[in-house]
This record gives C-alpha cells, structure tokens and sequence, in this order.
C-alpha cells in the first residue's frame, strides 16, 4: 500500500514535470505546441550528449533546459507565430516539426536506443521494502520546478505580464504590454521545460528518436483538463496518474496505457473546465 | 406566401464536358493500366489508390468542413481487421466476405457516431473534437495490442484466405472505386448538402440560428466517411492478405492529414494526386534513404501549412491555367451573373392575426459567477407589436436577446416562445419554435455566393439535396422585398464576402426572413447603414409588424429611429425592466432621462 502510494506521487511528479511545460505555451499562445515531444526528445538527446562528452551528469539538467530554450525561442518565431491566427494549423506545423526533429536525431545519433548515465542510482530501503532512489529525486526535481515555476508566475513582473495576456490579450496590449515577446518567453520556457523533462525521464526509460511522442498524448491531455492553471494541472497529475497506476496495477498495463487519455476525455465532456476550480 | 424567384444563371451545374471526358479517359486507364506499367509500380500504386480514398474522406472532414481528425486511420483498420478476424478465425466463403465488408462497415459506422456523440455536442470546441479523433486511434491500437492471438497484437495477422483476385482485377477495383468515390464526392461537395459543409467550416453559429444541427449534420458525415474509410481498409486487408495494428494507429492518421494538406485541403484533385504521389515516391524512395525521405516530408509539410495553407496541387493548377491563358489556351469559365426574376404567386394574405403572446417570459435570470447581467425580467409580447429593447452599453440587451434565441443561455426563468417552453434546446430548435435571429454584426457565410446562403436560410422548408442544387429559389415575400429593394438580386453570384458591409446587413436579414419566423430578434440591425438604408429597413419592420403579424424584438441605440417605428419600448437599466410602455410614455419619462444621461442616481436608489 505504502509502495503503491509512493508509486503514484512519483508518478504524478513526473507527468507534471512532462506537462508543465506544454501548459505554460499553451495558456499564453492558445496553441498545442505538438512538436512538445520531440522537445522532450531533444532533451533526453542533451543528456546523452552530456554523458557521451564525459561531464558530470548533474549538468545534463542546466544543458538540456538551454537547448530547448534556445531552440524553442527559434521555432516560436519562425514557425509557431505566422500561425497566431490559424491554432488548428499550428498542431499541424508543430507536429511535422517533431517529424523533422526526430529524423534530424535519427541521422545524427542512429536510430538505436542508448542509455544515459544518471546522477543517481540504486535503491533506498522504504516502509517494507526498497525504492528507486532515482524516482524519489526525480520527484524533488519536480516539485522544485513547479515551485519556481508558480513563482514565476506569482511572485515576477514577467508571471504577472505572463497572467495578463493569458486572460485578456488584447487588454494587455493595451497597457502597454508586449504580448510578442510575452509568447516567445513562454514558448521558449515551454520548450525549455519539456527539454529538461525529457533529460530528467531519460534514467527511468531509454533514449530514442521516438522516445517524445508517447509522452505528447498524455501531456497533451492533461494539459486540456488544466486550462493554464498549474494548480489543476498538479491536481490532474494526481488524480489521473493515479488512476492510470491503479488500472496498471490492478487492471491490465493495456487499459492503464489508456486511463489518462479516454478519463480525460470523458472528463471534458462531462465538465469542459476540467480540473479548474472557479 | 412563397414567391418563385428563377435565377437564369445556373445555380447547379452538371458535369461539364471536359470533367467528363477527363473520368473517361481514368476509367479506361483503370482497366488497362497494370497490363503496361511496371508490376512493382501496379503493386504501389494499387495501395496508394486505398489510401487515396480514405484521404479524400479526410478531406471531406478538414478541408470542408473544418473538422481536424487524426483519427480516419482507425475506420481503415476496423474494415482491415474485420476481413482478417473473420477469414481468420470462422472461415472464408463467399457469405462470409459478405458478414465481414458489413460487419466492418457496420463498427466502423457505430463506432463514427459514438465519436460524434462525445465530440460535437452543442458548444464543443475546435480543439476538443481533435482531441477525440486523437485518443480515437490511440484507443484502437492499444485494443489490437491486447487482442493477444485473437488479433495477433503487435505482429498483426497474416497468411489468411482472401478474396483471390489477381494483381490486375485489384488494380481496377481499386482505381475504379477511387474513380467513383471522387465522381461522387465531386457530386455531393457541389450539391446543396455540401454547400452546407462548407457553411459550416464558415460560421457554425449561423448554421445553429438557421435552424440546422450542424451537430447531427458532422456526426452523419462522419459516419459515412467511416464507412467509405472501412471499405477501403476491407479492400487492402483483401489485396495484402495483412493487417497490423499501426493500420489502426495515429501516427498513419496524421499521416493522411500530411496528404491532403500537401494536395490541397478544399480540393478534390489535391488530396487523391497528393496521397498517390507521395506514397509512390515514397515506395521508391523510403527503401534507399528512409530517414532523409521522412525528414524532407516533415520540412515541406511545415512549409506548406505556413506559407502554401491551400496546398501544392490547386499552385500547381493555378500555374498552369496562368500559362495557358497567357498563351490564349484557356478561357476562365464565365462568372455566374445571377439575374432574378420573381415571378409573384399571388401573395396571401397576413398571417392569422391572434392574441395568444409570441414570447411569454417570466422571472429570467442570468448570471455569470457572482455577476447578475439580468435580473427577474417578465416580458409578454403579442404578434404585431414591434418592442424596442433601450437601455445603455451594457444594461443586458444582447443578452436578453441570447437566452431567448438559446436554452443553455439563461441561469433560470422561464421562457415560452408561440406556446413552446424553452427547455435546456439549442438554438435550432428556438428556430423551430419560430424564432429569427439577426446578429449585431454581419454574420453570413463568406465563401457562400448570395443564392447559396439564402438556399441554406430555407433549409426547414425544402430540405436541402445530396445531389443537386436547384435553380429555383422560393423565397417568401419579406425576403424578396429586402433582396430587391437593396439590390441583392442583381448580384446573387457574388461571394459574400465581397459584399459591403450594408450589403452583408440586408443579405443576413433576408436569410432571416426566409425561415419564415414569425418571432424576428434584431439586434441594433441598422448600425454602420446610411440614413436610406436606415429609412429602408425601418418602413419593412414596420410593414412586417403591422400587414404579417410579426412579433419583432429590437434592440436599438437610435432613439429617434426607435421613436419612428415601435409600438412598444422597454427600457433595460443594470439588467432590469425599468420602464415598459408606449413610445410617448418613454419619451416623457425622467427615469429615461436619467438612465441614458448615466447619472448614478437611480441605480443607488435601487
């Protein structure tokens, strides 16, 4: 019981680590950044690079954040931004932008899977038993992201702009704010974000030009039942992840690769809000 | 009251000349083609030609319609694995190819309106309809995969009898069904039904207020498109004698959505020549250099979105024609100049005068959180009265007119339109209720000509065809009196986004009118018009409230205009009723005074 507990906050703490990012670009930009797992792709690649030049493994963090904000900043202004006005077409530009990337992967690191070395190993005796040590930090990660993140966007001059153009644009082009650079930040962050996601899973699964896309679906709709709130996003990751672990557990690994999907769904149709509270 | 309107131009038109010859020539090239191609290209292409088929179902959904689905590939699967699960595991003869092109058919379709169900009820947006067409396939492919050795999971199911034809028999079926599927789809795509789809894709707003159920008129198409697509699945799974599950899965749905974004999105042609092409090289191409190949058709997939959104084939075409009439080949096809004539029919007379109220509101609320717009609002109105809604920015008038043209509007309240109580209905059955409504702004269908947004406006009284579209309009006589005062007969071809904006005004009210309401909610329908224009539409309220028995709602800035047309003036205040009565007794009033010189003074008496 205990074990399935820990189970499901860890669980949680990843998907939200997954998602957040794709919550911050899609609550500014009002667009489904679709290439969000080839970014998470990217940074799992960032990692390997990290491993394969010999640095120590702690910089695969601050590295694949860099990457994906660099080249976040670039696809907001070359692809996502002609696209403002047309959202449907924006999925559609950013998803063969995964394609692109993940062949652009494929030519330059083979299409094999490879493995990443991880800052941490090994298991710490928990309750009854013992627990992946890399899990238990992986979670820390988590909660210390959301954490800067929620100051972010509370506590700074860029989270109050950030939260302006988010509930009326147009107002907040109004009083002055740059809605423009508003949205490239976010993109950016938001691509930064999925990057060191994707450095941060890459221990727990291995690296492989495809390894984005399973997570995107998942991201993609928890991120629908959030809105752009991250406080219902956190509360999505737990309930949904938690019952994704439950059906996994219980049920069969099939039905549980479907939880958060068909439940969001559902959940949508029912409440269209989602987990947003007001 | 139906007045005939004959246009000369023709609204429908039959399949030209060279369209013919064109079909033709493919149909002999279907029957003789895999005796002179190269038989690895015969192989090639006769999967293309399946592929071909789902995409332009694809496009049926996206480029007409607006619907952005990933999901076709899942009704390709389900007719795919239909046809193996059934020659696989209970046999094959002749009745069971049968059992399992209609039993495949059957799930796909079943399957299309369960979609249809969760992803376009009323108010459903854009981005959640993708979303089920994306968790569609998801759920599909993980079904397969657990499916252990009934559906042979991830290795998928071969070696099972099929239908044995050889390679040049599937040749013809397949570029023959193809042939038929596009000659249809052409049909349907020109015929009214299909002017409805891309009325949709337009402003499905208007649809819902024309009382149409784009909702149910989406999740028919889907369904018959999931049909088309399980055929096509049924017809590869028989030439391959293989299914597996990415069949089913969302990566070969987008992969469809690539086709026909690179053919052209709205186009027939686009789609099936992009599908073909591109798998053909594809063939030829992804053996040697996979990876680059891949890499190419994601950049030029992310080009064409951004700069080329109608797609390559239609630049290809318009290069062409541009050549051809610069070399004096080509002649661009003569643009219909509709010239109307309405022949009247003897108009009857005024609809039966009668006391019962048109509109029977009592204690209407409207909240949003914590904010009251309307409160406690009991409203009777009688046909022939013509009721003015006053009151500054902000005091609920539009919103007034939104809860009683849309059941979900309201918070509570009741609300009885001609002796129907409004339940929890969308707008379309207000329409059916006799509710007509006219937005603030113009709100038409711009890539519609005049004659086609009138024909949809008269889709309760002449359901719309499948198969043609009619040369006659019959329009009743309030429609045709706006339509030829304002001129719009004389340019009946016209797009309607090329109309000006006093022109989008007179065409959405006659769009109204021929519904035939007998309850007509018009909000501020004179704003941005001349002071003719102005005198033009207020003389045909008048009339239609005093000689047809109208109820009209009007919602209106313009005291002075109010003052000359109605019957009726109710005044809103901080979403209060405050005043009710005659013209002269609003104009007398101090409360009025006091409302509109916004004094703050009688909102803190209350």
């Amino acid at each position: 019981m205990q074990v399935l507990i820990l189970d499901i906050v860890t669980t949680a703490a990843i998907l939200f680590a997954v998602s957040c990012g794709l919550l911050i670009s899609f609550g500014v930009l009002k667009i489904i950044n679709f290439a969000h797992g080839a970014f998470l792709t990217i940074g799992g690649y960032s990692a390997l690079v990290v491993t394969q030049m010999g640095w120590d493994p702690l910089l695969a963090y601050p590295f694949s954040l860099l990457v994906g904000l660099v080249l976040g900043a670039a696809v907001e202004r070359f692809i996502v931004k002609p696209l403002y006005d047309r959202p449907l077409d924006a999925i559609l530009a950013t998803w063969g932008l995964g394609i692109v990337i993940s062949q652009v992967i494929t030519i330059v690191f083979g299409r094999g899977v490879q493995f990443v070395q991880s800052p941490v190993t090994g298991a710490v005796e928990l309750f009854d038993g013992s627990y992946s040590v890399y899990r238990l930090a992986a979670t820390g990660g988590a909660v210390i992201i959301g954490g800067l993140l929620a100051l972010l966007m509370h506590r700074t001059r860029l989270g109050l702009n950030a939260r302006a153009v988010i509930m009326n644009e147009n107002l907040a082009q109004a009083l002055g704010i740059n809605s423009s650079s508003v949205r490239l930040i976010a993109f950016g962050l938001g691509a930064g974000l999925a990057s060191l996601a994707g450095a941060i899973i890459t221990p727990l699964s291995s690296v492989d030009p495809n390894m984005g896309v399973p997570w995107l679906v998942n991201a993609f709709m928890l991120v629908l039942v959030a809105g752009s709130s991250l406080l219902a996003l956190l509360i999505g990751s737990v309930v949904l992840g938690g019952l994704q672990l439950v059906i996994s557990t219980y049920g069969s690994p099939i039905l549980g690769g479907l939880t958060i999907a068909v439940a969001a769904a559902l959940l949508l149709r029912i409440r269209p809000k989602g987990f947003v509270l007001d | 009251m139906a007045i005939e309107m004959t246009s000369t131009a023709p609204i429908i038109r039959s399949l030209p000349w060279g369209k013919g010859a064109v079909v033709a020539v493919l149909a002999v090239a279907s029957l003789i083609g895999p005796y002179v191609l190269d038989p690895y290209l015969v192989n090639v292409l006769i999967r293309s030609f399946f592929y071909a088929s789902v995409a332009l179902t694809v496009d049926l959904l996206w480029g007409y319609t607006g619907i952005l689905t990933f999901g076709q590939s899942t009704f390709f699967g389900i007719g795919a694995y239909a046809a193996a699960l059934v020659f696989t595991h209970v046999g094959f003869d002749p009745g069971m190819v049968w059992l399992a092109l209609v039993g495949g058919v059957a799930v796909a379709v079943a399957v299309a309106g369960l979609v249809g169900w969760l992803a376009f009820y009323y108010g459903a947006s854009p981005l959640y309809i993708a979303v089920v067409t994306l968790v569609l396939p998801i759920v599909a492919t993980q079904l397969v995969l657990s499916g252990g050795t009934f559906t042979g999971s991830s290795s998928g199911l071969v070696g099972f009898t099929v239908i044995d034809l050889g390679i040049e028999a599937w040749f013809s079926i397949a570029a023959g069904g193809l042939l038929v599927l596009t000659v249809a789809t052409w049909i349907f795509v020109n015929s009214e039904m299909g002017r409805l789809l891309v009325a949709i894709r337009d402003n499905e707003q208007r649809c819902q207020y024309l009382g149409i159920s784009s909702s149910r008129v989406k999740t028919y198409l889907m369904m018959a498109t999931a049909a088309v697509a399980a055929m096509a699945g049924f017809g590869y799974a028989n030439f391959t004698m293989v299914v597996a599950p990415e069949m089913t899965g969302f990566v070969f749905g987008t992969e469809l959505v690539i086709w026909v974004a690179l053919g052209g999105r709205g186009t027939l042609i686009g789609p099936v020549v992009g599908t073909i092409l591109l798998d053909v090289v594809s063939a030829y191409l992804s053996g040697s250099m996979p990876f680059v190949w891949k890499l190419a058709i994601g950049s030029v997939f992310v080009g064409v979105i951004l700069f080329l959104p109608n797609g390559l084939v239609p630049m290809v075409g318009n290069f062409i024609r541009g050549g051809l009439r610069r070399v004096g080949m080509w002649w661009p096809e003569a643009v219909a100049v509709a010239d109307i004539t309405p022949m009247a029919h003897g108009i009857e007379g005024a609809q039966a005068y009668t006391d019962a109220p048109a509109l029977d509101i009592s204690h209407l609320e409207k909240r949003f959180g914590s904010l009251t717009v309307l409160e406690d609002i009991n409203l009777v109105t009688r046909p022939g009265e013509l009721v003015s809604l006053v009151g500054p920015n902000g005091a609920g008038k539009t919103t007034l007119i939104r809860c009683l043209s849309d059941g979900f509007e309201r918070t509570s309240g009741s609300v009885i339109i001609n002796g129907n109580t409004l339940d929890r209905q969308p707008p379309y059955d207000c329409v059916a209720f006799g509710v007509g409504r006219k937005f603030q702004a113009a709100n038409v269908f711009d890539s519609l000509t005049v004659a086609e947004c009138l024909r949809l406006a008269r889709n309760r009284h002449e359901p719309l065809s499948a198969i043609r579209r009619s040369r006659v309009l019959n329009l009743p006589e309030p429609a045709v009196r706006v339509i030829r005062t304002t001129g719009l007969d004389k340019i009946m071809g016209t797009e309607a986004r090329h109309l000006s904006h006093g022109m989008k005004q007179a065409l959405e009210l006659s769009m109204v009118l021929a519904l035939e309401p007998s309850i007509l909610m018009l909000d501020e329908p004179t704003a941005g018009l001349t002071k003719a224009e102005r005198h033009l539409i207020g003389d045909i309220l008048v009339d239609l409230a005093k000689h047809d028995a109208f109820c009209i709602l009007l919602v209106e800035h313009d005291l002075d205009f109010v003052r000359q047309i109605s019957t009726r003036v109710v005044v809103l205040h901080h979403g209060r009723i405050v005043l009710d009565g005659s013209v002269a007794d609003v104009v007398g009033s101090e409360l009025v005074q006091q409302v509109y010189a916004g004094s703050g003074k009688f909102g803190e008496r209350k």
